[in-house]
């Protein structure tokens, strides 16, 4: 039982603030059950919401995870599958098998069909790391549904009337299940690893796994990630070639980025850009209608969008700590210090491309949305993503070493920026545009510029790194 | 079986050390509690091929990279070149040609775009060695990095290391991942670097057929310490292998003069011992109503005894 128990503690330890966020969940969906003889049906309803959320991304956490773990050399482990599959079956009575039994003993209505959606939006997160075609095929069902809502509801009510509505929500998990699993068993090659401080946002289908690994990529993944490299090489062999024409520190500096940032060349951005536009316009226009969209929502979501490139950045530094002793005998700098400001300098890029990215989609939004007032929108995304983008990155040079640290830092930052953004949008109507924006730059730029001079002294103060890290 | 140990002092090794590449004192090193360098002192003068010998864990890995700088140190001092390693000091840097022990360098990048780039930042870099050394090592220039070989990537950072034509070539276990053939070829490279004047190579290995080939200077870590730093040749000079034989067994070791570790194996006690005189040996063997036999131990077997 100690490798089943060291299986299921997997998601906890990859990623640990999301596991400990959803166990709680799981635990305030099973006090809310306890209170149904008490409160009324009405309450499970409420816990089925939470079973279903949670079950959904508790699972999609377990497929990254396994992910990552099922490679060729773990089947060599004594009894991989079966301990694997005992797993599975613990973490199906935690999410599904014991809520849906609570919920027959205390006769809530339509227990099973809960229990049955349960289990389905379980695999569908199972899914979402491993067979994500699947999940296009669950975002064509959100068009339909999108398109002809009527019908929808229809067909949504009669599946719920019909006693076909348990067998057939568990057969399609039982489908559902089998193909990702297969997916995940399946023994390939390796991928090529990318970039550790490759962004990994959407657009790019490039994630790695948990553990640092590549992601294993489908066809169309391989030819955009393929259409990216060509465009870093390009760029490098551009860059090389001014440097050598004319060294200078300026090119020095933007050759280092070239290899640090490969895929942060004008091309790549935006080709990135393109993707993203692409995949937003149609998820707005196609799965959730425009006119269902708030303004501002959309600008904090820009935000969100734009700030997701950090988390990677500061997993990325880690992991390439081995890599850049090279780096470091290569720059040969003069002192320890100034091979730290080199980094920060070829770093300090990731301010500017984020500004502009989140400018990018706020701009898109604005359109898909038909804002009322894309000036302040905009003038709100530029200043807080300027400020937060600052912070971002200076928490992630200096900040903690720990996942779970990481990870309460980058929810954190991306909070308080979008939390920043909603403030900056009221400020600049109470205040109007020149006051108000006027207000914002000293306050959020005044609280990014401070964070990051005092990040830079303490990283600056640090010596260089080249150990690989522990975790 | 039972052994008993005794250190051979540490012996300069030419009187060179007002020249030294490298000066270390008082170097120690500690991984959370466990202590892995213990005051290390060691002089490494020019022009010379010196072998890194010592178990697994013994803190070869750890010497090497705070040598260069790449892991802080706890206490002592390392002079690089005749100045203090408190800072890498700019273009000494380009001075040295490292290979690391595992070889992760940027995987997503190409092996002709990678070494380009290396090769810009350095004011002298050898193309044509660099360029022949990934003909004959058949290395794809258009391959990326990830998709080598563990073995291709070995001779990727040799090249790398070598192509600068560096005055002190640090490597560490450098052919553990390669094929006899290139461990030749990489042998003969070596040598022919170490043919211009004042060219000095560290090396760290366990394949000790290649510190013979090089004649190297043979250093001894063990307990986080240097036990000694001698050439070869007087290793193989001095260094003798006493074999008593008797029917009735050994309950404990027979003490003789120079004894560095006896091994006592059944009805035979093997005597590692410096600077052995043939007489005295003779003599122990009739007093213990033992026959004598006196070999010359390699340097694995010297490495097995000692390490």
């Amino acid at each position: 039982m100690r490798a089943v128990w060291q299986l299921w503690l997997l998601p906890c330890r990859q990623l640990q603030v999301g596991a400990v966020l959803l166990q709680l969940v799981w635990l305030v969906a099973a006090v809310l059950l306890a209170c149904v003889p008490a409160a009324g049906a009405w309450v499970a309803g409420a816990a089925a919401m939470l079973l279903g959320f949670g079950s959904w991304f508790w699972f999609t956490m377990l497929g990254l995870g396994l992910r990552g773990l099922c490679r060729p050399e773990s089947f060599l482990l004594p009894d991989f599958r079966r301990r694997l599959a005992w797993v599975g079956a613990l973490q199906l009575a935690q999410w599904a098998l014991l809520p849906t039994l609570a919920a027959l003993l205390l006769r809530v209505p339509h227990a099973l069909l809960g229990g049955a959606a349960i289990l389905l939006l379980a695999a569908l997160g199972l899914a979402a790391s491993t067979a994500r075609y699947l999940n296009l095929l669950v975002w064509g069902l959100f068009v339909l549904a999108g398109w002809q809502p009527g019908l929808a509801s229809q067909i949504a009510k009669a599946v719920i009337a019909s006693p076909w509505a348990v067998p057939l929500a568990l057969l399609l998990t039982i489908l559902i299940a089998r193909l990702s699993l297969r997916a995940m068993l399946r023994i390939e090659d390796r991928e090529t690893d990318s970039s550790p401080l490759e962004n990994a946002q959407l657009g790019r289908a490039r994630a790695g796994n948990l553990d640092g690994t590549p992601a294993r990529r489908g066809k169309l993944a391989r030819r955009i990630g393929a259409i990216f490299d060509g465009t870093s090489q390009r760029a490098m062999e551009q860059a090389l070639a001014r440097y050598r024409r004319k060294p200078s520190w300026h090119l020095r500096m933007v050759l280092v980025r070239r290899l640090l940032l490969p895929h942060d060349n004008p091309q790549a951005l935006a080709l990135r850009l393109l993707l993203v536009a692409a995949i937003v316009t149609f998820y707005v226009v196609a799965v959730m209608h425009r006119q269902r969209f708030n303004a501002v929502m959309v600008g904090a979501y820009a935000i969100l969008l734009g700030l997701s490139r950090f988390p990677q950045l500061g997993r990325g530094m880690r992991q390439m700590r081995p890599n850049l002793a090279d780096l470091y005998l290569t720059l040969a700098p003069r002192t320890r210090a100034d091979y730290q400001q080199t980094l920060l300098d070829a770093l300090t890029v990731l301010v500017p491309i984020t500004v502009l990215s989140t400018l990018a989609y706020t701009g898109l939004g604005i359109v898909l949305t038909h804002a009322a007032e894309p000036l302040r929108m905009l003038l709100d995304a530029a200043i807080v993503s300027a400020g937060a983008s600052l912070t971002a990155l200076a928490v992630h040079l200096i900040g903690p070493e720990g996942s779970f640290g990481r990870g309460l830092v980058d929810i954190g930052v991306t909070l308080g920026a979008m939390a920043a953004y909603w403030g900056g949008y009221w400020l600049l109507g109470a205040l109007g545009h020149a006051l108000g924006s006027g207000v914002l730059l000293l306050l959020t730029l005044g609280f990014g510029l401070g964070v990051w001079t005092s990040a830079r002294r303490e990283y600056l103060r640090r010596p260089p790194c080249f150990d690989a890290p522990l975790a | 079986m039972s052994t008993v140990t005794a250190t051979a002092p540490t012996t300069p090794v030419a009187d060179m050390q007002t020249a030294a590449v490298l000066r270390v004192r008082g170097l120690r090193k500690a991984f959370k509690q466990r202590e892995v360098l213990r005051g290390i002192d060691w002089d490494v003068p020019p022009g010379r091929v010196i072998g890194l010998l010592g178990r697994n864990g013994a803190g070869k890995t750890t010497l090497l990279r705070c040598l260069l700088g790449l892991s802080p140190l706890d206490a002592g001092t390392v002079e690089l070149f005749g100045e203090p390693m408190t800072e890498p000091g700019g273009e000494r840097m380009h001075r040295i040609g490292f290979v690391p022990q595992t070889f992760d360098l940027f995987p997503w990048m190409k092996v002709r775009a990678y070494l380009d780039f290396t090769a810009a930042f350095y004011a002298h870099w050898n193309h044509a060695l660099a360029a022949r050394l990934l003909g004959d090592w058949e290395l794809d220039p258009k391959q990326k990095i990830g998709e080598l070989s563990q073995g291709q990537r070995q001779k990727l950072a040799i090249v790398r290391a070598i192509a600068p034509e560096p005055d002190l070539l640090v490597l560490d276990e450098p052919v553990a991942s390669l094929d006899p053939q290139a461990r030749r070829a990489f042998m003969a490279e070596l040598l022919a670097l170490m043919q211009a004047p004042g060219k000095t190579v560290i090396f760290s290995t366990h394949i000790t057929a290649d510190l013979e080939r090089a004649d190297a200077d043979i250093t001894l870590l063990r307990d986080g310490a240097i036990q000694f730093t001698r050439p070869l040749a007087e290793l193989r000079e001095r260094m003798r292998r006493a074999v008593l034989t008797r029917s009735d067994g050994w309950p404990q070791a027979p003490a003789t003069a120079g004894l560095l570790k006896a091994t006592l194996k059944g009805d035979e006690a093997q005597l590692l011992v410096e600077d052995a005189n043939p007489d005295s040996l003779h003599a122990l063997a009739a007093r213990e109503g033992a026959t004598l036999r006196i070999e010359t131990p390699t340097l694995e077997d010297l490495f097995v005894e000692l390490a």
